[in-house]
Protein backbone atom coordinates (compact mmCIF):
# COMPACT_ATOMS: atom_id res chain seq x y z
CA UNK A 1 0.00 0.00 0.00
CA UNK A 2 2.58 1.99 0.56
CA UNK A 3 4.56 1.93 -2.47
CA UNK A 4 1.49 3.37 -3.74
CA UNK A 5 1.94 6.51 -5.85
CA UNK A 6 -0.42 8.39 -5.22
CA UNK A 7 -2.51 8.56 -2.01
CA UNK A 8 -6.64 7.41 -2.07
CA UNK A 9 -7.31 11.45 -1.72
CA UNK A 10 -5.25 12.30 -4.43
CA UNK A 11 -7.06 9.90 -5.98
CA UNK A 12 -10.34 10.77 -5.39
CA UNK A 13 -9.20 14.26 -6.74
CA UNK A 14 -8.16 13.32 -9.41
CA UNK A 15 -11.06 11.75 -10.44
CA UNK A 16 -13.27 14.86 -9.62
CA UNK A 17 -10.51 16.96 -12.14
CA UNK A 18 -10.99 14.51 -14.65
CA UNK A 19 -14.95 15.00 -14.32
CA UNK A 20 -14.31 18.98 -14.32
CA UNK A 21 -12.27 18.20 -17.79
CA UNK A 22 -14.79 16.27 -19.67
CA UNK A 23 -17.58 18.80 -18.01
CA UNK A 24 -15.67 21.99 -19.54
CA UNK A 25 -14.85 19.90 -23.28
CA UNK A 26 -18.22 19.05 -23.30
CA UNK A 27 -19.33 22.27 -22.78
CA UNK A 28 -16.58 24.14 -25.24
CA UNK A 29 -17.49 21.33 -28.06
CA UNK A 30 -20.99 20.87 -27.56
CA UNK A 31 -22.64 21.66 -30.30
CA UNK A 32 -26.14 23.34 -29.72
CA UNK A 33 -29.11 21.60 -31.89
CA UNK A 34 -31.51 24.58 -30.28
CA UNK A 35 -29.20 27.38 -31.56
CA UNK A 36 -31.70 28.52 -34.00
CA UNK A 37 -34.35 28.57 -31.54
CA UNK A 38 -31.79 30.26 -28.86
CA UNK A 39 -31.34 33.09 -31.32
CA UNK A 40 -35.05 33.58 -31.89
CA UNK A 41 -35.76 33.75 -27.91
CA UNK A 42 -33.59 36.28 -27.88
CA UNK A 43 -35.47 38.50 -30.63
CA UNK A 44 -38.89 37.71 -28.85
CA UNK A 45 -36.88 38.92 -25.76
CA UNK A 46 -36.42 42.53 -27.46
CA UNK A 47 -39.55 42.82 -29.61
CA UNK A 48 -41.39 41.54 -26.52
CA UNK A 49 -40.20 44.80 -24.47
CA UNK A 50 -41.44 46.73 -27.66
CA UNK A 51 -44.91 45.10 -28.16
CA UNK A 52 -45.43 45.92 -24.68
CA UNK A 53 -44.50 49.24 -24.96
CA UNK A 54 -46.37 49.79 -28.02
CA UNK A 55 -49.49 48.00 -26.36
CA UNK A 56 -49.67 49.87 -22.95
CA UNK A 57 -49.01 53.61 -25.24
CA UNK A 58 -52.04 52.42 -27.28
CA UNK A 59 -54.29 51.58 -24.78
CA UNK A 60 -54.11 54.04 -22.07
CA UNK A 61 -57.93 54.07 -20.22
CA UNK A 62 -58.02 56.70 -17.53
CA UNK A 63 -60.31 56.70 -14.95
CA UNK A 64 -63.47 58.53 -14.59
CA UNK A 65 -62.56 60.54 -11.21
CA UNK A 66 -63.45 64.31 -11.42
CA UNK A 67 -62.26 66.40 -8.02
CA UNK A 68 -63.79 69.91 -8.55
CA UNK A 69 -63.68 72.63 -12.04
CA UNK A 70 -60.98 70.62 -13.89
CA UNK A 71 -63.52 67.55 -14.00
CA UNK A 72 -66.06 69.59 -16.47
CA UNK A 73 -62.98 70.36 -18.86
CA UNK A 74 -62.83 66.27 -18.39
CA UNK A 75 -66.95 66.04 -19.58
CA UNK A 76 -65.64 68.40 -22.79
CA UNK A 77 -62.36 65.78 -23.59
CA UNK A 78 -65.12 63.22 -23.50
CA UNK A 79 -67.59 64.96 -25.62
CA UNK A 80 -68.12 64.76 -29.62
CA UNK A 81 -65.78 67.70 -30.07
CA UNK A 82 -62.64 66.13 -29.13
CA UNK A 83 -62.89 63.15 -30.45
CA UNK A 84 -60.24 61.36 -28.15
CA UNK A 85 -61.03 57.64 -29.18
CA UNK A 86 -59.55 58.01 -32.66
CA UNK A 87 -55.75 57.76 -30.17
CA UNK A 88 -57.12 55.41 -28.28
CA UNK A 89 -57.86 57.11 -25.21
CA UNK A 90 -61.30 55.01 -24.42
CA UNK A 91 -64.11 55.88 -22.35
CA UNK A 92 -63.54 56.48 -19.20
CA UNK A 93 -64.21 53.79 -16.72
CA UNK A 94 -65.96 53.90 -13.21
CA UNK A 95 -63.22 51.52 -11.32
CA UNK A 96 -60.30 51.95 -10.93
CA UNK A 97 -59.37 48.30 -11.77
CA UNK A 98 -59.92 48.53 -15.39
CA UNK A 99 -57.90 52.03 -15.56
CA UNK A 100 -54.46 52.51 -15.80
CA UNK A 101 -53.81 56.50 -16.42
CA UNK A 102 -54.77 59.00 -12.98
CA UNK A 103 -55.87 62.40 -14.43
CA UNK A 104 -56.18 64.26 -10.54
CA UNK A 105 -58.51 66.96 -11.90
CA UNK A 106 -58.81 69.28 -9.27
CA UNK A 107 -57.61 70.54 -5.95
CA UNK A 108 -56.58 67.32 -3.35
CA UNK A 109 -57.85 68.39 0.07
CA UNK A 110 -56.39 66.63 3.03
CA UNK A 111 -59.23 64.27 3.68
CA UNK A 112 -59.07 63.20 0.10
CA UNK A 113 -55.32 62.07 0.31
CA UNK A 114 -55.62 59.01 1.60
CA UNK A 115 -58.69 57.99 -0.94
CA UNK A 116 -56.98 59.05 -3.65
CA UNK A 117 -53.77 57.43 -2.52
CA UNK A 118 -55.78 54.24 -2.60
CA UNK A 119 -57.79 54.52 -5.63
CA UNK A 120 -53.83 54.66 -7.05
CA UNK A 121 -53.26 51.20 -5.04
CA UNK A 122 -56.11 49.84 -6.77
CA UNK A 123 -55.26 50.82 -10.22
CA UNK A 124 -54.11 48.48 -12.37
CA UNK A 125 -50.03 48.87 -13.19
CA UNK A 126 -47.90 50.03 -14.68
CA UNK A 127 -49.78 53.28 -13.82
CA UNK A 128 -49.87 56.76 -14.67
CA UNK A 129 -50.76 60.00 -12.76
CA UNK A 130 -51.01 62.95 -14.98
CA UNK A 131 -51.92 66.17 -12.82
CA UNK A 132 -54.16 68.02 -14.83
CA UNK A 133 -54.38 71.57 -13.66
CA UNK A 134 -52.77 74.48 -11.29
CA UNK A 135 -54.00 73.01 -8.38
CA UNK A 136 -52.88 69.35 -8.44
CA UNK A 137 -49.61 70.98 -10.21
CA UNK A 138 -49.05 72.82 -7.43
CA UNK A 139 -51.64 73.68 -5.24
CA UNK A 140 -53.15 76.54 -7.92
CA UNK A 141 -54.73 79.69 -5.98
CA UNK A 142 -55.25 77.70 -3.52
CA UNK A 143 -51.85 77.38 -2.32
CA UNK A 144 -51.83 79.10 0.75
CA UNK A 145 -55.67 77.36 2.05
CA UNK A 146 -54.99 75.53 5.44
CA UNK A 147 -56.96 72.26 3.78
CA UNK A 148 -55.22 71.79 0.96
CA UNK A 149 -51.67 69.90 -0.11
CA UNK A 150 -49.75 71.80 -2.67
CA UNK A 151 -49.96 69.35 -5.71
CA UNK A 152 -50.39 65.44 -5.84
CA UNK A 153 -46.76 64.98 -6.70
CA UNK A 154 -45.98 65.15 -2.73
CA UNK A 155 -48.52 61.86 -2.45
CA UNK A 156 -47.74 60.15 -5.55
CA UNK A 157 -45.40 60.05 -8.55
CA UNK A 158 -46.76 62.31 -11.74
CA UNK A 159 -45.90 61.63 -15.02
CA UNK A 160 -47.27 64.23 -16.98
CA UNK A 161 -48.23 67.36 -15.85
CA UNK A 162 -50.48 69.66 -18.16
CA UNK A 163 -51.06 73.42 -17.23
CA UNK A 164 -53.95 75.87 -17.03
CA UNK A 165 -56.78 77.01 -15.21
CA UNK A 166 -58.42 74.91 -16.31
CA UNK A 167 -56.11 73.53 -19.39
CA UNK A 168 -58.37 73.57 -22.48
CA UNK A 169 -59.21 69.81 -23.45
CA UNK A 170 -56.88 70.32 -26.12
CA UNK A 171 -54.26 70.47 -23.86
CA UNK A 172 -55.51 67.24 -22.55
CA UNK A 173 -55.21 65.78 -24.93
CA UNK A 174 -51.60 67.04 -26.02
CA UNK A 175 -50.57 65.41 -22.63
CA UNK A 176 -51.73 62.31 -22.81
CA UNK A 177 -49.91 61.92 -26.53
CA UNK A 178 -47.00 63.16 -24.33
CA UNK A 179 -47.86 59.87 -21.93
CA UNK A 180 -47.74 57.87 -24.85
CA UNK A 181 -44.04 59.14 -26.10
CA UNK A 182 -42.90 58.62 -22.29
CA UNK A 183 -44.21 54.81 -22.40
CA UNK A 184 -42.74 54.57 -25.96
CA UNK A 185 -39.20 55.40 -24.37
CA UNK A 186 -39.17 58.54 -26.70
CA UNK A 187 -38.71 61.24 -23.93
CA UNK A 188 -34.93 62.10 -22.50
CA UNK A 189 -35.34 61.92 -19.32
CA UNK A 190 -37.04 60.37 -16.33
CA UNK A 191 -39.00 57.12 -17.99
CA UNK A 192 -37.50 54.70 -15.35
CA UNK A 193 -40.83 55.14 -13.24
CA UNK A 194 -43.21 54.38 -16.02
CA UNK A 195 -41.12 51.92 -17.21
CA UNK A 196 -39.67 49.89 -14.00
CA UNK A 197 -43.14 50.20 -12.22
CA UNK A 198 -40.83 51.30 -9.25
CA UNK A 199 -44.28 53.27 -8.18
CA UNK A 200 -43.08 54.52 -4.51
CA UNK A 201 -39.95 56.86 -5.36
CA UNK A 202 -41.42 60.03 -5.88
CA UNK A 203 -43.28 59.70 -2.41
CA UNK A 204 -40.43 58.34 -0.67
CA UNK A 205 -38.28 61.00 -2.19
CA UNK A 206 -40.91 64.49 -0.72
CA UNK A 207 -43.24 63.05 1.72
CA UNK B 1 -85.68 42.19 6.80
CA UNK B 2 -82.29 43.68 8.34
CA UNK B 3 -81.68 46.92 7.22
CA UNK B 4 -78.47 47.16 5.52
CA UNK B 5 -75.60 49.81 5.94
CA UNK B 6 -74.12 51.25 2.77
CA UNK B 7 -71.66 53.68 1.82
CA UNK B 8 -71.75 55.49 -1.47
CA UNK B 9 -68.79 57.79 -2.20
CA UNK B 10 -66.77 59.83 -2.02
CA UNK B 11 -65.27 58.68 -5.26
CA UNK B 12 -68.26 57.66 -7.60
CA UNK B 13 -69.40 58.18 -11.25
CA UNK B 14 -72.79 59.19 -10.32
CA UNK B 15 -72.23 61.15 -6.86
CA UNK B 16 -71.50 64.49 -9.14
CA UNK B 17 -68.26 65.13 -7.57
CA UNK B 18 -66.77 64.16 -4.31
CA UNK B 19 -69.67 63.20 -2.08
CA UNK B 20 -70.09 60.81 0.14
CA UNK B 21 -73.78 59.04 1.24
CA UNK B 22 -74.34 57.26 4.01
CA UNK B 23 -77.47 54.97 2.84
CA UNK B 24 -79.79 52.32 4.86
CA UNK B 25 -81.40 49.89 3.01
CA UNK B 26 -83.87 47.74 3.60
CA UNK B 27 -83.64 45.28 0.69
CA UNK B 28 -84.04 47.56 -2.30
CA UNK B 29 -86.05 50.67 -0.35
CA UNK B 30 -83.96 53.22 0.81
CA UNK B 31 -84.85 54.16 4.37
CA UNK B 32 -82.62 56.97 5.82
CA UNK B 33 -79.73 58.97 3.25
CA UNK B 34 -76.95 61.08 5.44
CA UNK B 35 -74.82 63.35 3.14
CA UNK B 36 -71.19 63.69 4.16
CA UNK B 37 -69.65 67.18 2.56
CA UNK B 38 -66.65 68.09 3.44
CA UNK B 39 -64.15 67.08 0.63
CA UNK B 40 -63.46 69.97 -0.94
CA UNK B 41 -63.43 72.45 1.86
CA UNK B 42 -60.41 74.85 1.28
CA UNK B 43 -61.59 77.94 3.29
CA UNK B 44 -63.07 80.20 0.02
CA UNK B 45 -63.71 82.66 2.44
CA UNK B 46 -60.91 83.10 5.18
CA UNK B 47 -58.73 83.23 2.18
CA UNK B 48 -60.74 86.21 0.66
CA UNK B 49 -60.66 87.93 4.07
CA UNK B 50 -56.85 88.33 3.06
CA UNK B 51 -57.10 89.64 -0.56
CA UNK B 52 -58.37 92.97 -2.11
CA UNK B 53 -61.55 93.47 -2.96
CA UNK B 54 -60.72 93.03 -6.87
CA UNK B 55 -58.82 89.85 -6.13
CA UNK B 56 -60.88 87.66 -4.91
CA UNK B 57 -63.69 87.50 -8.18
CA UNK B 58 -61.49 84.57 -9.73
CA UNK B 59 -61.90 82.37 -6.02
CA UNK B 60 -65.72 83.20 -6.42
CA UNK B 61 -65.98 81.97 -9.44
CA UNK B 62 -64.10 78.60 -8.73
CA UNK B 63 -67.41 77.79 -6.53
CA UNK B 64 -69.87 76.69 -9.30
CA UNK B 65 -67.74 75.61 -12.19
CA UNK B 66 -70.76 74.97 -13.84
CA UNK B 67 -71.80 78.80 -14.07
CA UNK B 68 -68.84 80.69 -12.82
CA UNK B 69 -69.84 84.13 -14.06
CA UNK B 70 -73.10 84.31 -11.52
CA UNK B 71 -71.04 83.91 -9.00
CA UNK B 72 -68.83 86.45 -10.40
CA UNK B 73 -71.59 88.92 -10.99
CA UNK B 74 -73.18 88.58 -7.21
CA UNK B 75 -69.32 89.14 -5.53
CA UNK B 76 -68.57 91.97 -7.82
CA UNK B 77 -72.17 93.22 -7.39
CA UNK B 78 -71.49 92.76 -3.35
CA UNK B 79 -68.64 94.82 -4.24
CA UNK B 80 -70.31 97.68 -5.98
CA UNK B 81 -72.91 97.72 -3.85
CA UNK B 82 -70.35 98.27 -0.90
CA UNK B 83 -67.98 101.03 -2.82
CA UNK B 84 -71.23 102.81 -4.09
CA UNK B 85 -70.33 102.42 -7.60
CA UNK B 86 -73.06 102.07 -10.26
CA UNK B 87 -73.00 100.06 -12.75
CA UNK B 88 -72.96 101.45 -16.82
CA UNK B 89 -76.38 101.15 -18.64
CA UNK B 90 -74.63 99.11 -21.09
CA UNK B 91 -72.65 97.48 -19.21
CA UNK B 92 -76.07 95.96 -17.34
CA UNK B 93 -77.60 95.01 -20.57
CA UNK B 94 -74.15 92.90 -21.62
CA UNK B 95 -74.34 91.60 -18.09
CA UNK B 96 -77.58 89.91 -18.50
CA UNK B 97 -77.14 88.83 -22.48
CA UNK B 98 -73.79 87.28 -20.48
CA UNK B 99 -75.56 85.92 -17.33
CA UNK B 100 -78.33 84.16 -19.41
CA UNK B 101 -76.05 82.45 -21.82
CA UNK B 102 -74.36 81.34 -18.55
CA UNK B 103 -77.42 80.42 -17.21
CA UNK B 104 -78.51 78.25 -20.21
CA UNK B 105 -74.64 76.31 -20.44
CA UNK B 106 -75.21 75.42 -16.74
CA UNK B 107 -78.51 73.80 -17.72
CA UNK B 108 -76.77 72.31 -20.71
CA UNK B 109 -74.31 70.24 -18.53
CA UNK B 110 -77.18 69.61 -16.14
CA UNK B 111 -79.35 68.05 -18.64
CA UNK B 112 -76.64 65.49 -20.62
CA UNK B 113 -75.47 64.14 -17.11
CA UNK B 114 -79.10 63.67 -15.81
CA UNK B 115 -79.83 62.17 -18.71
CA UNK B 116 -76.92 60.33 -18.12
CA UNK B 117 -78.09 59.53 -14.48
CA UNK B 118 -81.51 57.82 -15.44
CA UNK B 119 -80.04 55.73 -17.85
CA UNK B 120 -80.17 57.66 -21.27
CA UNK B 121 -76.83 57.25 -22.01
CA UNK B 122 -74.37 59.79 -24.06
CA UNK B 123 -77.18 60.96 -26.83
CA UNK B 124 -78.41 63.57 -24.93
CA UNK B 125 -74.82 64.16 -23.32
CA UNK B 126 -73.28 64.58 -26.58
CA UNK B 127 -75.84 67.13 -28.05
CA UNK B 128 -76.24 68.89 -24.85
CA UNK B 129 -72.40 69.73 -24.73
CA UNK B 130 -72.49 70.43 -28.77
CA UNK B 131 -74.75 73.63 -27.74
CA UNK B 132 -72.08 74.33 -24.78
CA UNK B 133 -69.42 74.37 -27.25
CA UNK B 134 -71.22 77.25 -29.14
CA UNK B 135 -72.02 79.47 -25.93
CA UNK B 136 -68.43 79.00 -24.05
CA UNK B 137 -67.11 79.84 -27.53
CA UNK B 138 -68.87 83.10 -27.57
CA UNK B 139 -68.21 83.81 -23.92
CA UNK B 140 -64.20 83.27 -24.85
CA UNK B 141 -64.56 85.63 -27.50
CA UNK B 142 -66.15 88.24 -25.08
CA UNK B 143 -63.76 87.44 -22.11
CA UNK B 144 -60.68 85.79 -23.41
CA UNK B 145 -61.02 82.80 -21.38
CA UNK B 146 -62.78 79.48 -21.95
CA UNK B 147 -64.01 78.79 -18.46
CA UNK B 148 -63.35 81.02 -15.85
CA UNK B 149 -63.64 84.42 -17.51
CA UNK B 150 -62.81 87.01 -14.54
CA UNK B 151 -64.25 89.57 -16.76
CA UNK B 152 -66.20 91.40 -14.64
CA UNK B 153 -65.11 95.14 -13.40
CA UNK B 154 -66.72 98.03 -10.62
CA UNK B 155 -69.00 99.14 -13.12
CA UNK B 156 -68.94 97.49 -15.88
CA UNK B 157 -66.78 95.09 -17.83
CA UNK B 158 -63.08 94.87 -18.80
CA UNK B 159 -62.92 95.47 -22.63
CA UNK B 160 -65.66 96.38 -24.88
CA UNK B 161 -67.84 93.86 -26.72
CA UNK B 162 -66.51 92.54 -30.06
CA UNK B 163 -68.41 94.68 -32.98
CA UNK B 164 -70.24 91.81 -34.27
CA UNK B 165 -71.30 90.84 -30.61
CA UNK B 166 -75.18 91.93 -31.55
CA UNK B 167 -75.30 89.55 -34.03
CA UNK B 168 -73.76 86.47 -32.93
CA UNK B 169 -76.02 86.31 -29.89
CA UNK B 170 -78.64 87.33 -31.99
CA UNK B 171 -77.52 83.83 -34.10
CA UNK B 172 -76.57 81.70 -31.20
CA UNK B 173 -80.29 82.20 -29.65
CA UNK B 174 -81.73 81.25 -32.68
CA UNK B 175 -78.98 78.30 -33.13
CA UNK B 176 -80.18 77.37 -29.37
CA UNK B 177 -83.84 77.37 -29.53
CA UNK B 178 -83.25 75.28 -32.85
CA UNK B 179 -81.97 72.89 -31.03
CA UNK B 180 -83.64 73.36 -27.60
CA UNK B 181 -86.98 71.94 -28.94
CA UNK B 182 -85.69 69.06 -30.31
CA UNK B 183 -84.44 67.33 -26.79
CA UNK B 184 -88.10 66.42 -25.49
CA UNK B 185 -88.10 63.72 -28.94
CA UNK B 186 -86.17 61.94 -26.71
CA UNK B 187 -87.27 63.02 -23.32
CA UNK B 188 -90.79 63.28 -23.49
CA UNK B 189 -91.55 60.54 -25.60
CA UNK B 190 -88.81 58.03 -23.81
CA UNK B 191 -90.98 55.29 -21.88
CA UNK B 192 -88.18 54.77 -19.42
CA UNK B 193 -86.73 58.54 -19.12
CA UNK B 194 -90.93 58.96 -17.63
CA UNK B 195 -90.80 56.27 -15.67
CA UNK B 196 -87.52 57.15 -14.01
CA UNK B 197 -88.64 60.41 -13.39
CA UNK B 198 -92.17 60.53 -12.91
CA UNK B 199 -93.68 60.36 -9.13
CA UNK B 200 -89.54 60.08 -8.04
CA UNK B 201 -88.47 62.10 -5.65
CA UNK B 202 -91.39 64.12 -4.67
CA UNK B 203 -90.82 67.20 -2.46
CA UNK B 204 -94.25 68.74 -1.39
CA UNK B 205 -94.96 72.47 -1.19
CA UNK B 206 -94.70 72.67 2.56
CA UNK B 207 -91.54 70.66 2.75
CA UNK B 208 -90.08 72.70 0.02
CA UNK B 209 -90.68 76.01 2.27
CA UNK B 210 -89.37 74.34 5.06
CA UNK B 211 -86.68 72.88 4.22
CA UNK B 212 -85.28 76.33 2.52
CA UNK B 213 -84.34 75.13 -1.36
CA UNK B 214 -84.51 77.78 -3.76
CA UNK B 215 -84.34 77.99 -7.86
CA UNK B 216 -85.97 75.05 -9.81
CA UNK B 217 -86.58 72.77 -7.08
CA UNK B 218 -88.62 75.20 -5.25
CA UNK B 219 -90.48 76.25 -8.43
CA UNK B 220 -90.63 72.34 -9.46
CA UNK B 221 -92.84 72.18 -5.90
CA UNK B 222 -95.02 74.74 -7.52
CA UNK B 223 -94.18 78.12 -5.84
CA UNK B 224 -93.48 81.05 -8.34
CA UNK B 225 -90.63 82.83 -6.73
CA UNK B 226 -87.82 84.01 -8.51
CA UNK B 227 -85.03 86.69 -7.85
CA UNK B 228 -85.37 87.82 -11.26
CA UNK B 229 -89.16 89.01 -10.57
CA UNK B 230 -89.52 89.89 -7.28
CA UNK B 231 -86.19 91.88 -6.62
CA UNK B 232 -85.51 92.65 -10.04
CA UNK B 233 -81.68 93.68 -10.24
CA UNK B 234 -79.99 95.36 -13.53
CA UNK B 235 -82.16 95.40 -16.48
CA UNK B 236 -84.49 92.70 -15.74
CA UNK B 237 -87.82 94.85 -14.60
CA UNK B 238 -87.82 96.31 -17.90
CA UNK B 239 -87.64 92.69 -19.58
CA UNK B 240 -90.91 90.35 -20.12
CA UNK B 241 -90.74 87.25 -19.28
CA UNK B 242 -92.54 84.28 -17.63
CA UNK B 243 -91.55 81.94 -14.28
CA UNK B 244 -91.71 78.16 -14.72
CA UNK B 245 -93.57 76.33 -12.18
CA UNK B 246 -93.99 72.64 -11.99
CA UNK B 247 -96.95 71.10 -9.53
CA UNK B 248 -95.87 67.80 -7.97
CA UNK B 249 -92.56 68.64 -7.33
CA UNK B 250 -90.73 65.33 -8.77
CA UNK B 251 -87.57 64.94 -11.05
CA UNK B 252 -89.75 65.51 -13.72
CA UNK B 253 -90.84 68.47 -13.30
CA UNK B 254 -87.59 69.84 -12.09
CA UNK B 255 -86.25 68.92 -15.37
CA UNK B 256 -89.35 70.58 -16.92
CA UNK B 257 -88.46 73.59 -14.89
CA UNK B 258 -85.22 73.48 -16.02
CA UNK B 259 -86.04 73.10 -19.89
CA UNK B 260 -88.60 75.93 -19.43
CA UNK B 261 -86.09 78.30 -17.73
CA UNK B 262 -83.53 78.01 -21.11
CA UNK B 263 -86.39 78.51 -23.45
CA UNK B 264 -87.26 82.07 -21.23
CA UNK B 265 -83.63 82.48 -21.07
CA UNK B 266 -83.58 82.92 -24.83
CA UNK B 267 -86.66 85.13 -24.51
CA UNK B 268 -84.35 87.31 -22.21
CA UNK B 269 -81.89 87.27 -24.24
CA UNK B 270 -83.62 88.47 -27.42
CA UNK B 271 -85.48 91.07 -25.63
CA UNK B 272 -82.51 92.75 -24.03
CA UNK B 273 -80.31 92.63 -26.82
CA UNK B 274 -83.40 94.53 -28.89
CA UNK B 275 -83.40 97.14 -25.62
CA UNK B 276 -79.23 97.40 -25.70
CA UNK B 277 -77.79 100.54 -27.16
CA UNK B 278 -75.58 99.90 -30.10
CA UNK B 279 -73.02 102.17 -28.53
CA UNK B 280 -71.98 103.33 -25.12
CA UNK B 281 -69.31 102.42 -22.37
CA UNK B 282 -69.08 99.33 -20.69
CA UNK B 283 -65.75 99.20 -19.22
CA UNK B 284 -65.64 99.69 -15.63
CA UNK B 285 -62.90 100.17 -12.63
CA UNK B 286 -59.29 98.59 -13.94
CA UNK B 287 -58.14 95.91 -11.22
CA UNK B 288 -55.59 98.49 -9.28
CA UNK B 289 -54.63 96.72 -5.58
CA UNK B 290 -55.41 99.81 -3.77
CA UNK B 291 -59.17 100.48 -4.78
CA UNK B 292 -61.80 102.92 -3.67
CA UNK B 293 -62.79 102.83 0.01
CA UNK B 294 -65.42 100.51 0.73
CA UNK B 295 -68.43 102.42 2.91
CA UNK B 296 -68.41 100.20 6.14
CA UNK B 297 -72.19 99.33 6.39
CA UNK B 298 -73.03 95.35 6.20
CA UNK B 299 -73.94 94.26 2.56
CA UNK B 300 -76.66 91.89 1.90
CA UNK B 301 -77.28 90.76 -1.73
CA UNK B 302 -79.04 88.18 -3.80
CA UNK B 303 -79.14 86.92 -6.86
CA UNK B 304 -80.98 84.07 -9.00
CA UNK B 305 -77.82 81.75 -10.19
CA UNK B 306 -78.43 78.51 -12.25
CA UNK B 307 -78.92 76.64 -9.03
CA UNK B 308 -81.31 78.84 -7.34
CA UNK B 309 -80.60 81.81 -4.38
CA UNK B 310 -77.29 83.08 -3.84
CA UNK B 311 -76.63 85.05 -1.19
CA UNK B 312 -73.45 87.51 -0.19
CA UNK B 313 -73.01 88.84 3.41
CA UNK B 314 -70.14 91.05 3.84
CA UNK B 315 -69.24 93.45 6.24
CA UNK B 316 -66.76 95.01 3.99
CA UNK B 317 -63.39 97.31 5.70
CA UNK B 318 -61.64 99.81 3.97
CA UNK B 319 -59.93 97.81 0.90
CA UNK B 320 -60.55 94.08 1.60
CA UNK B 321 -63.71 92.80 3.25
CA UNK B 322 -63.36 92.01 7.45
CA UNK B 323 -65.70 89.11 6.83
CA UNK B 324 -67.26 87.71 4.28
CA UNK B 325 -70.17 84.61 4.04
CA UNK B 326 -72.07 83.22 1.09
CA UNK B 327 -75.05 81.12 0.65
CA UNK B 328 -75.05 78.10 -1.32
CA UNK B 329 -78.07 77.25 -2.78
CA UNK B 330 -76.48 73.71 -3.46
CA UNK B 331 -75.74 73.50 0.34
CA UNK B 332 -79.56 74.35 1.20
CA UNK B 333 -81.04 71.88 -1.97
CA UNK B 334 -78.93 68.63 -0.92
CA UNK B 335 -80.21 69.04 2.42
CA UNK B 336 -83.85 68.04 1.09
CA UNK B 337 -82.72 64.74 -0.51
CA UNK B 338 -82.94 62.99 2.39
CA UNK B 339 -86.86 64.05 2.43
CA UNK B 340 -87.21 63.65 -1.39
CA UNK B 341 -86.13 60.16 -1.40
CA UNK B 342 -87.63 58.85 1.29
CA UNK B 343 -88.85 54.97 0.58
CA UNK B 344 -87.50 55.18 -3.06
CA UNK B 345 -85.87 52.37 -4.86
CA UNK B 346 -82.23 52.54 -4.33
CA UNK B 347 -81.45 52.74 -8.06
CA UNK B 348 -83.88 55.89 -8.00
CA UNK B 349 -81.15 57.29 -5.52
CA UNK B 350 -79.05 59.20 -7.51
CA UNK B 351 -81.61 60.66 -10.36
CA UNK B 352 -83.24 62.39 -7.83
CA UNK B 353 -79.95 63.73 -6.34
CA UNK B 354 -78.98 63.94 -10.15
CA UNK B 355 -82.08 66.56 -10.32
CA UNK B 356 -81.25 68.36 -7.37
CA UNK B 357 -77.99 69.64 -9.69
CA UNK B 358 -75.24 70.11 -6.92
CA UNK B 359 -71.95 71.20 -7.29
CA UNK B 360 -69.84 70.14 -4.92
CA UNK B 361 -67.10 73.00 -4.58
CA UNK B 362 -69.88 75.32 -4.02
CA UNK B 363 -71.24 73.15 -1.55
CA UNK B 364 -68.09 72.44 0.35
CA UNK B 365 -66.62 76.27 0.00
Amino acid sequence: MNDMPYTPEQFMNAEQEMDQLLEQSAEKYKVSTNAMFAKLSDLANLTLDDLKRWSRANSLWPMQFGLACCAMELLDFGSARIDAERKGYLLFRGTPRQTDVMIVAGWVTKSMVPRVKRLYEQMAKPSYVIAYGECATSGGPWWQSYNIIQGIDQVLPVDVYVIGCPPKPENLFAGLMKLQDKIRGNVVGDTERSISENARRTENKRV
Amino acid sequence: MAIMRLNVGPIHPSTHGVLRLVVDVDGDTVKSVEPHIGFLHRGVEKLMENRMYMQSPSYVEKLDYVAPLSWDDLYVAAVEQATGILCKERAQFARVVLLEFQRIASHLLWLGTFANDVGQLFTLFMWCFRERAMILKLLEDVSGSRMFYVNLRLGGLYQDLPSDFKDRAYKLADYLEGKIVEYPDVLDENPIFLERTKGIGVLGKEDAINYGVSGPVLRASGIEEDTRKSNPYYTYGRIKFRIPTGNRGDSYDRYKVRYEEMLQSIRIIRETLDLMPDKGDVIGLPIKLIGPNAKPAPVMISRELPRGEGMIYMIPDKQKPYRISMRSPAFVNLAALPKMSENCKFADLFPTLGSIDIVLAELDR
